[in-house]
Order: C-alpha cells, then structure tokens, then sequence
C-alpha cells in the first residue's frame, strides 16, 4: 500500500548524469512500467526508489514522507533483479525464506514453510525448492526471483527487467504467465523493462525514459497510439512504425499529402478535427507515422498503389514483415507466413491513411492524428 | 592403422609422465627413506639397508622438536590469522569501493613482496631490537604477515569481484543489515577463495627462513631455523635432519587435505545470469 | 558451386566412462538430407540436438561416426577441411587480433598463396557486400559485435566457397542489430546464390531466412521442408510446437460423437470444436488424441456466434495486436486478434476455433494422425 513519488531527482556518476530532474506520482496499487532503451536510466531509477542509490537532488517519497534517508533494508521493498541476484550457497527453499529470516521481517519458520509452499504452487516451481541456483535454468530462474520477492508483502515490489535474459519464447510465456498472477500482486508494482510488448501487457501506466529523463507517461493506448514524439513511436511497435517524409498542403476538399520520396500526392480523407489542427499549427513540412499493418500491399499493379521493390521478407512468429523499397525510403508492412516472395521483386503499396499520425519534420514532435477524439475518450483514464 | 597409431601416441605419453613424475618425486622419497637408515649406511644409494626408528626416537623424544614445531605453528598460524582479519575487509574495499588512489594503494600492497628478504631484514633486526620485540612470537608474527597478506588481499579482492554487486543490494532490501550480509551471504561466496589464499600464506609463512633466523632463535625458534641445529660443527645427523624435515611438513599437508574439498572452485557460479 | 548430400549420417561420441551399449549415445542418427545448389537450408533445434554437430562434420572438425557426406558429387568424409571448399562462419568470431580487417578478409587467400593485385581485388568486391568497405583499415577491437559478424561471414565468402557454414552467427548480437544482420545475411545469399547451411536455435531465424528448415531434436531430424510447410503441415507435436511464436496450443482431448460429426472435448471444460470431417475414419467415440491449432485460428464470435463461452483469462494489449488467454482445463489457450476490443480477465468471450486448422497428434508419440 504505496504512493510513491519522485520529486525532481537527479542522480550522478561520476561526470555522467544517469538522471536529470526526473518527476513521477506512481499511484496505490499501480502496475507501474519504466520503459526505455538499455542505458536510459531505467535501473537507476529503481534502485533510487529501493534506496540502493541515493540522488544527489530531489526528493523519493513513500506515501507523502521523504525516505531519501532511509536505507534500502528499511524502506520495506521487495525487488526482483535482472541477474536475478540468487543467493549461490542456499537452496531455493533458503533464497525464498531469506527476507523471512531477517531480523526486520522476521516471520516464525511454520508462517515461512506455508508462505512459500503458496507463492511456488502459484509459480508453479514447488518441484525446485531443494535445488541450489546451479542447477536452475535461467526460467526457473528467473521464477525463484520472483517468487523470493513475491513471499513478503512490502510496500512495493521493484522488478528490473526480470525476463530480459529469457530467450524470445520463454519470454513471452512467463510475460502472460505474470500477467495472469499480475491480480494476486494487490501492492503497487514497478516495472523496467526495455521490451514494449512487456511494457503495453503488463502496465497499467507506462513512462517513457530516455537519457535520464521522463519523454512521456501515459497509459499503453495512448502511447501507442498518441505517442508524443518519433522516438517514442518508434520504440512502441514491432516492426518499427513507418516514418515517411512529406509536405502538406491546403486543397479544395482539404489537405493534400506529398511524399518527398518519389513525389507521389495524396488527398488526405477528411478528418474536421485533424483538419483544424493542421489549419491551427500551418505546418508544411511534416513526416507522416504509418504503423506496419496499416499498409495493403499487392504483387499485380494496382491503381493508386505506389511501386515498390522487396528488400526483405521475414517471419516474425505468427506473421512475416515485408519490407519495400523505393529508392532511399524503407516501408515495413505485415503479410502472413508462408508466402513466395522473392527478393528484389515488384511490390505495390498502399497506405491506410485514416490511421496516420503526424509529427512535425524538424522537432519531430507529435501534432496530431486521424480520430484523436476517439482514441482519447479510451486511452486516456482519468482516475 | 589410425587406432594403431592413438594407441602409440597414448603409450608415449604415459611413459614421458611417469618419467617426470619420478624425476619430481625422487628427492622426497629419497628423505622418507633416509629417515628410516642407520647412520652406519647413510651413505649407501642402494635401496637395502637395515629399518630403524632410532632416528625418529632421537629426534621427536630427545630433542626440543616439539616446541620448535608449536613455535612454528604459533607464528605460522598467527600470521594468516592477521592476515585474514585484516586483509579480508581490506579485499572488500578493494572490491567494492572507489577512492582516490585505489589501484595505487592494491599495487604498494602487492609491492611489499617485490623486495628480497634479506634486504629488509638488517633494518627490521635494528628496529625489533628498539621496539623490544626481537625474538618474540609477536615480532615474528608481525613480519610474517608481511608476506601473508598481500597475497591474501590479491586473491580475495578477485574474489569479491566475481560476487555481483546485486547480491548485495538484494540481501540489503530482504532487510539485513551490512555485517549480516558480509558473514552470511558473502563469507561463504569467498571460502574457496579465502582458504586456499589461507592455505598458501601458511606454506610462505612456515617455510619463511631468513627472517626468523635474524630476528629470532633463542626464545622463539621456528622449525626452519631449528633444523639446522641438526648439522652439528663436529656431525651431520643426517637421518635426524631427514626426520625433522619430513615431520615438518606435514602441517601443511595435513591443512592441505582437511580444506581440500573448499578448494574446489565453482560454487559462485550460476546464481547469476550465465 | 555445388550441392550438399548427407547420406545415413551417425554421430557417436566415445565416453570413456560409460559402457558403449547405450542406444542414445549417438549425437546424430540416420540423418539424411540434401541441399541442391544455392539452396540455403537451416538446421534447426534445441540447444545439444546435434545440429552442431552434423555441421562440423561436414566442415571436417569433427570424425564421422558412420554415413556419407558429399559436397557437390564429392564424397567428403576423409577430405582435410581445407580441400573441402567450405566457408565457415561461426558464432564466436575468431578474428586474428594483430590484423586489419584488411588482412583478416585477406588471410585465406594470402595463405592459399594468391597473388596481390586479385586477392586486392577480391577484397573490394567483398567490402561492400557486407557493408564494411569503411572498416577495412581498422583493428578488430574497434569494431562492434554487428562489424565483427560482418567481417566473419566477408572472411567464409572471400574463398569463393562451394558451401557456406554458418552456425548461430547472430547469436551475440542483440535486438535490432540482430534483425538487421539476418536480412543483410538473406540479401547477400541471395546475391552469391551460395549453398548454405544454417545452424540456429531460433526458429524466427530459420524460418526468415531459409528455403528450407531441418528440424532435428535429439539427433534425429523431425521434418524437412520450407517454412510453409513445417509451420502448416508439422509432422509431430515437437515441429509444431517448436516453430511459430506463440507456439501452437496443443491440449489434450477426447473426440465425442454428436449427431452426424465429432467434436473435440476437454477434461474441465465446456469448449467442443467441430473435429473436421475428414477425419471421420480415424476418429470415434472416446478417441483419446492431442488437438494442436494455432493461436492465430482461435477466433472471437460475434453476438450471435455459436460458440461456446468462456471466460477470459488473461488479456494482453501488444499495440500491433492483443492476445487472450483461455484457461481449458489446466492449459492456457491463447489467441491472437487484431480486434481493437478491450477485455479484462473474467470477461466472457464467444470463442470459435477454425476445426479445418487443427491438427491431430498422438498422445503417446507425438506423431501427427493424419485424415
């Protein structure tokens, strides 16, 4: 039971700044995710909220109290590592027990045996609890971490990038396993992690970090659908969104948009709010965000579709990614599995238009997208 | 043809190690069995002679032997016992901590065992003398651990090392405090590391020669030292001599076979990310 | 340029320990497989199931058990590798550390003894292939581990190999460099329409860039095909539930009559899919057998749909798709859908599986029953 605020923290090593004024309100019970590429300040600002680090300036709170001087083992955290940090000489058993064994939480041995036998059958991991950590793969693992952060109810649990050295599959299992425990967690929660399918199942508000400071914090649909800047678009997705330069300009029935590659124009559906926007801002040059499966693509010529060339086809697991090309610019668009596609073929391409978004070309800066109304009134949870 | 061949490569091989392995051992059995000759046939280098215990009787009953080994032992083990207090939280900051200056101060530790013994032991003998602490258990004590400890240091340090710092921080968020965490999460991560640095710094301690002889051999005499005494002006004893220099290395090898199963490296492993 | 054939291929490691009797000592077993030229195949497994293995046979590092292995219509077996016309690409990259990169590319052809100006030449036709025309005059400490790999495979491909060996060159590279490297792999065989062989545990890996997958699992080779095949036609529960992400959900079941057709039921749960007819002869009454369909032909029904209802489980919202978890007896049933609708756990959903998607597989083996 936390509210746990940042206050302008900021945290230096050395010369080099991990975190710069980084401001947070994280609320009661909240699934919390910090998401960022390695070396944002993802860790950094976990291990400030555990009190492993102290910040040089601003203030953590617990609840409205300042905790800044309050050390780790008193701050009442449960955290879950990336390395997983077992304990090498003790059992599984022993590596679950240890926060009930210490003097500040310290629990009889009858509460400690019925508390893991619980949290390993929820784990389902019961059948490793006598093993040493040698002998774990690195799912089981990755479950005893948590398992070990999961047998005390603290005030918050802190989890860095717990499935980060998973491979892909394993990842995406323990991913919808965790979801489905997620319910029993009932303590505010944060969670780092750098994969953004993590990042939209798991939390119920995400923050986006990059280079120790905050780009944006919303919930999974508003930062996918309404992401604040390129960077941010381009992280939330896989493959990458399409970003396509172009000019805008006013037409008879409204806006009209012209690639720079190749040159080709078109008229934008009508949208009164989109319109007005570009109307209000009066950008000309604006780059277009087009998420891969809002593409149509077609091997026979198509009218309006543009011509394109394969650079690549790809399974990415249930489906394939195929990737255009005409002259510098690189479309990514989704296909099934299974196709015969052959390298360098022709490919022709169409584009959703009613699902861009658009960003401005210089400070590549989100301006607005098609039913931004829409997609507010169920991203965006005021609560 | 090829299995012909493996087979003769095997053969060769097998034959140049037993070759070695006499050629290493030879002057250690031949000790143990001059322990076991007369005087009268000391000198024989055929392996038939009459088997006597006269000269273990003579030395472990009738000489001061056995005070010169607990002198010995006292030194020996007091030194790693300094060692390891000392130099084990040394290893830890080492480890853990930045501080100006650091890796000079690891290397002016290790540099303590650049310089030969007896160019240090004149000015030692002068400063003992002043300090009242020549030929004292304490005084050898303390000039033993000058070549205990920073072997120490150097190995445990690389110890620490390998332990993730995560280990630490995840004990200190399971709520234990900072001492509890060094003697019962990262002591036994150090053991093999801890014992088999202990385990040398025993051997350079006991077989340390030009110190004791300078600095002690009245009221302290080590068995180094006090071996010597067996190559009399007028005799040599050799049987004796061989006598107090096989029992004197049994310590060591006694200490060697009760740790062994710590020396074994590997426990560190895996509780990380492999 | 050539094919590769391997005929009845054993592996068997002699462990002086045990006795040799054991059945299961052998590494590889029976393999059998045949790669016409400029095809790229990918031998594909879990980590210890002899891919490796079979790979460094046919370099030469490793004896052959027993079996033939032949390169273009050469039988290879007591060929040194360097008669073999083999490029070789592995997944640490052993680079000479005192060379340029220059002279890493160049080594082989230094070493064959080719004269200056070709193997110049060479190099620069090499270069920017791969994309390191830039990086030839650097050391190999400074390159990244993308460069490095880059140099690698420049290095296999510069002897004009008949065959190219690559095992998991991709392995130490992360994410998008990783990504980035396999389509710069695919583009350039393409280009050299090399015969390659590929080894990976990833079978994202095999299925982007090989024509054809060899699935092996504890020596032995489960299937040989294209990806569209093993990824719609898998000949057992392993093939199936080994390629694709999210696996296949594979739940066992017991085949009830109703009326004029079967259906699939499950132990705790009220889901029944329509087993497709022509399966009718193999199946009846209390057929006890594995269902496998894919997390892709699990559907939502509308309103009016007749499926059955079940209660969401777990509800994943990925962005570019949501996925749904459906507890049937003590198996997760996920299901994949692009439909913007929200769910939260509990919610109750029309659930519809495509029954001409399923597959059957024996409950004992593993093996795929076929109508």
């Amino acid at each position: 039971m936390s509210r746990i605020q940042l206050e302008n923290v900021t945290k230096k090593f050395g010369k080099v700044t991990a975190l710069d004024g980084v401001t947070l309100d994280i609320k009661d019970k909240e699934f919390f995710v910090l998401f960022g590429p390695a070396g944002a300040g993802k860790t950094t600002i976990l291990n400030c909220i555990a009190g492993i680090q102290i910040p040089e300036e601003g203030v953590v709170k617990f609840d409205g109290e300042v905790v800044n001087l309050v050390d780790a083992a008193h701050r009442d955290t449960a955290m879950v590592f990336e390395n997983y940090a077992l304990y090498p000489q003790m059992t599984v058993y022993d590596n679950m027990a240890s926060p009930l064994r210490s003097n500040l939480y310290k629990k009889d041995e009858e509460y400690i045996k019925n508390k893991i036998q619980e949290i390993a059958e929820m784990m389902k991991m019961d059948y490793l609890l006598q093993r040493l950590p040698s002998q774990l793969s690195n799912g089981q693992k990755q479950r005893v971490a948590m398992g070990r952060a999961l047998v005390r109810s603290p005030r918050v649990y802190l989890m860095d990038e717990p499935l980060a050295h998973l491979d892909a599959k394993l990842r995406n299992a323990m991913r919808t396993e965790l979801k489905e425990i997620q319910a029993n967690f009932g303590t505010t929660s944060i969670y780092v992690t750098h994969d953004f399918m993590e990042a939209m199942s798991l939390g119920d508000r995400i923050a986006i970090v990059n280079e120790g400071h905050i780009v944006q914090i919303g919930t999974g649909d508003e930062i996918y659908y309404m992401p604040c800047n390129e960077f941010v678009a381009q992280l939330m997705g896989d493959p990458e969104i399409n970003i396509i330069g172009g000019t805008l300009a006013k037409s008879a029935k409204g806006y009209t948009f012209t690639m720079n590659a190749g040159g080709k124009a078109y008229e934008l559906p009508a949208d009164a709010d989109l319109f007005a926007k570009f109307d209000e801002v009066g950008l000309e040059k604006v780059e277009m965000g087009m998420r891969p499966q809002h593409l149509k693509y077609s091997f026979e010529p198509k009218e309006g579709y543009l011509k394109c060339s394969v650079y690549s086809y790809e399974s990415i697991g249930n489906k394939s990614v195929i990737v255009a090309e005409m002259g510098e610019l690189q479309l990514r668009m989704i296909a099934p599995n299974g196709l015969t596609v052959k390298i360098d073929q022709d490919v022709y391409v169409d584009m959703k238009l009613e699902h861009a978004m658009f960003f401005n070309a210089d400070t590549k800066e989100y301006v607005t997208r098609y039913n931004e109304a829409e997609i507010k009134s169920f991203a965006i949870r005021e609560d | 043809m090829n299995s012909n061949k493996k087979l003769l490569g095997a053969i060769v091989q097998n034959l140049l190690l037993v070759i070695y392995a006499i050629f290493a051992l030879f002057p250690l059995i031949w000790m143990v069995i001059l322990t076991f000759k007369p005087d009268t046939q000391m000198y024989t280098t055929t392996f038939i002679f009459d088997p006597t215990l006269d000269n273990y009787k003579e030395v472990l009953f009738n000489s001061d032997y056995i005070s010169y080994m607990i002198d010995s032992l006292i030194v020996s083990g007091g030194a790693v016992i300094v060692s390891v207090v000392a130099g084990v939280p040394a290893a830890y900051a080492l480890a853990r901590y930045n501080f100006p200056k650091k890796e000079d101060i690891a290397f002016q530790i290790l540099s303590f065992k650049f310089a030969p013994e007896i160019l240090v032991v004149l000015p030692l003998f002068m400063i003992f003398q002043k300090l009242r602490i020549y030929d004292t258990h304490f005084g050898l004590i303390w000039v033993y651990q000058l070549i205990s400890m920073p072997l120490l240091i150097w190995v445990v340090r690389g110890y620490f090392e390998d332990i993730s710092v995560e280990i630490e921080h995840a004990a200190q968020v399971d709520g234990y405090t900072w001492y509890q965490i060094f003697f019962k999460m990262l002591i036994p991560l150090i053991k093999p590391g801890l014992v088999s640095a202990a385990l040398l710094a025993f051997i350079f301690a006991w077989n340390s020669f030009t110190f004791p002889l300078i600095l002690a051999g009245t009221n302290v005499q080590p068995i180094t030292v006090a071996i010597t005494k067996f190559l009399g002006t007028d005799s040599a004893h050799y049987g004796q001599l061989a006598v107090a220099a096989t029992v004197s290395a049994l310590p060591a090898i006694i200490f060697a076979l009760c740790i062994q199963k710590h020396l074994v490296r590997g426990l560190s492993f895996g509780a990380v990310k492999g | 340029m050539a094919g590769l054939r391997i005929e009845h291929l054993y592996k068997r490691y002699e462990n002086s320990g045990k006795k040799k009797s054991v059945q299961n000592d052998y590494a590889v077993k029976d393999l059998n497989l045949v790669a016409e030229q400029g095809e790229f195949i990918a031998l594909l497994g879990p980590s210890g199931c002899g891919k490796t293995t079979t790979l460094r046979m046919t370099a030469g590092l490793e004896d052959i058990t027993k079996g033939e292995i032949y390169i273009g219509d050469v039988l290879v077996n007591n060929l040194h590798p360097k008669d073999r016309h083999i490029g070789l690409a592995f997944e640490d990259y052993a680079m000479y550390p005192p060379l340029t990169v220059y002279d890493n590319i160049a080594f082989n052809l230094k070493a064959k003894g080719v004269d200056k100006a070709e193997i110049d030449k060479r190099v620069r036709e090499i270069a920017p292939l791969m994309q390191c025309d830039d990086l030839l005059d650097k050391m190999p400490v400074k390159l990244s581990g993308g460069q490095k790999q880059r140099v690698n495979i420049a290095r296999a491909i510069i002897r004009r190999p008949e065959l190219l060996l690559m095992d998991e060159p991709l392995s130490h590279l992360d994410g998008k460099a990783r990504q980035a490297m396999r389509t710069e792999i695919k583009r350039l065989i393409n280009d050299i329409k090399c015969t390659t062989v590929y080894v990976t545990h990833d079978q994202l890996e095999a299925m982007s860039l090989a024509d054809k997958i060899a699935i092996i699992n504890f020596g032995v080779l489960q299937q040989y095909g294209t990806p569209a095949e093993v990824y719609d036609d898998p000949v057992n529960e392993f093939v199936a539930s080994f390629i694709g992400e999210p696996p296949m959900n594979i739940l066992e079941t017991t085949i009830k009559g109703k009326g004029d057709h079967f259906v699939f039921t499950f132990e705790g749960s009220n889901l029944e899919i329509e087993v497709p007819k022509r399966y009718n002869n193999v199946v009846k009454d209390g057929f006890k057998c594995k269902m496998g369909v894919r997390p892709m032909d699990v559907l939502i029904g509308g309103p009016d749909s007749k499926g059955t209802s079940e209660e969401v489980a777990t509800f994943e919202n990925l962005g570019d798709e949501r996925r749904i978890g459906i507890h049937v007896g003590g198996t997760l049933l996920m299901l994949i859908t692009d439909a913007e609708t929200r769910y939260k756990a509990g919610d109750i959903i029309k659930l519809e599986v495509r029954g001409e998607k399923t597959h059957l597989f024996d409950i004992e083996t593993g093996d795929r029953i076929r109508e």
